[in-house]
C-alpha cells in the first residue's frame, strides 16, 4: 500500500520510525546510487548510505517542506557527507579510486556490464575530475534522469543556471576528450 | 587558447554515451535490509506484519469485549428477572 509522500513525512517527523523506515525504502536506491557515481567506491557508498539515513532520522523534525521537496532535503544530506568524505580521503592522502567497480545496471543482464568500452571508462575518469557540482549535474541528469528544475531545487539554483552550467560541462568535457585524443564513436 | 565551439552532433554523441555510461545500479543484493538493521529501522515486511498484528489483536480485544459485554447483559437480566419472581 502507497501512502502519500505528505502523510508518510508528517508521521516520520513525529518519530514515527515506521514511517520513516517507508521513506529508506522509498529513497534508499536512489542515494545509493548518487553516492555511488560520486565515490567509486562500492563499500563507501554503502557505509555513506547508512549514514545519510541516520542523519535524516535525526534531524527530520528540522524538516520543514518549503517548496523543496524531501528527495532534495536527502541530496543535500548526501552532498554534503560525500563531500567530508573526498575531504577526510585528501587529508589522509590516499590513491584516489580511478575505475569505479561494475555492478549491474538496473532491468539488464549483468553479464552485459561487464563489457563496459574502454570508451566508458575513459568517460567515467573524466567525470570524476570534474568539479562536485558538475559531478553531481550529470549524475542527477543521467543517473536520476531529473529534468532541470528538479535537478535547480536541489542544487539550489534556478533552471536557468543549471541549464547553463549543464551546457559549460559538455563544452568541458568535450575539450578534455579532444586534449586526450579520445574519440566516441557512435553506436 | 580557446577552442571553436563544438557542433549540435558532436553534443549529441557526447550526451548519448554520458546517457549510456552513467546508469542506475542495482545496489548489490541484501543491501537494503542490511543498512535498514543497522539503521535500526523496521523493513517494509515487518511494518506490514506489525500492521497486521495490530489488526488481528484489535479484532481479538474486540471479541473479548463484545463477549463480555453480552455476559454482564445476561446477568444483568437473570438477576433482574431472579429479583422480580423473589419479590413477588
Amino acid at each position: 500500500m502507497e501512502y502519500r509522500e505528505e502523510d508518510v513525512l508528517a508521521r516520520a517527523s513525529t518519530g514515527d520510525r515506521d514511517a520513516f523506515g517507508e521513506l529508506y525504502e522509498r529513497y534508499a536506491e536512489r542515494i545509493f546510487n548518487y553516492v555511488y557515481y560520486r565515490t567509486g567506491n562500492q563499500h563507501d557508498a554503502e557505509d555513506l548510505t547508512a549514514r545519510v539515513f541516520q542523519r535524516a532520522m535525526n534531524h527530520i523534525k528540522n524538516y520543514t517542506d518549503r517548496g523543496v521537496p524531501f528527495s532534495a532535503w536527502l541530496y543535500r544530506i548526501a552532498h554534503n557527507l560525500v563531500a567530508n568524505w573526498h575531504r577526510d580521503r585528501s587529508r589522509k592522502q590516499e590513491i584516489p579510486i580511478d575505475d569505479l567497480p561494475i555492478l549491474p545496471t538496473k532491468g539488464e543482464h549483468p553479464e552485459r556490464n561487464l563489457m563496459r568500452s574502454q570508451e566508458q571508462d575513459a568517460l567515467l575518469r573524466m567525470i570524476r575530475k570534474l568539479p562536485p557540482e558538475r559531478q553531481n549535474l550529470l549524475i542527477l541528469k543521467f543517473v536520476e534522469d531529473m529534468s532541470n528544475a528538479e535537478i535547480g531545487k536541489i542544487m539550489g539554483r534556478s533552471e536557468g543556471a543549471v541549464k547553463s552550467l549543464y551546457h559549460r560541462t559538455l563544452l568541458a568535457l568535450r575539450d578534455q576528450l579532444d586534449d586526450q585524443h579520445l574519440n566516441l564513436e557512435g553506436e | 587558447m580557446k577552442r571553436t565551439s563544438p557542433s549540435p552532433e558532436d553534443i549529441e554523441s557526447l550526451e548519448t554515451h554520458l546517457s549510456q555510461t552513467l546508469q542506475r545500479v542495482a545496489p548489490p543484493s541484501g543491501m537494503i535490509q542490511r543498512l535498514s538493521g543497522r539503521i535500526q529501522m523496521p523493513t517494509r515486511s515487518e511494518i506490514r506484519l506489525r500492521i497486521t498484528d495490530w489488526r488481528r489483536l484489535f479484532v481479538v480485544f474486540g471479541g473479548v469485549m463484545s463477549g463480555m459485554l453480552l455476559l454482564v447483559t445476561l446477568a444483568r437480566a437473570f438477576y433482574y428477572l431472579v429479583g422480580r419472581r423473589d419479590a413477588m
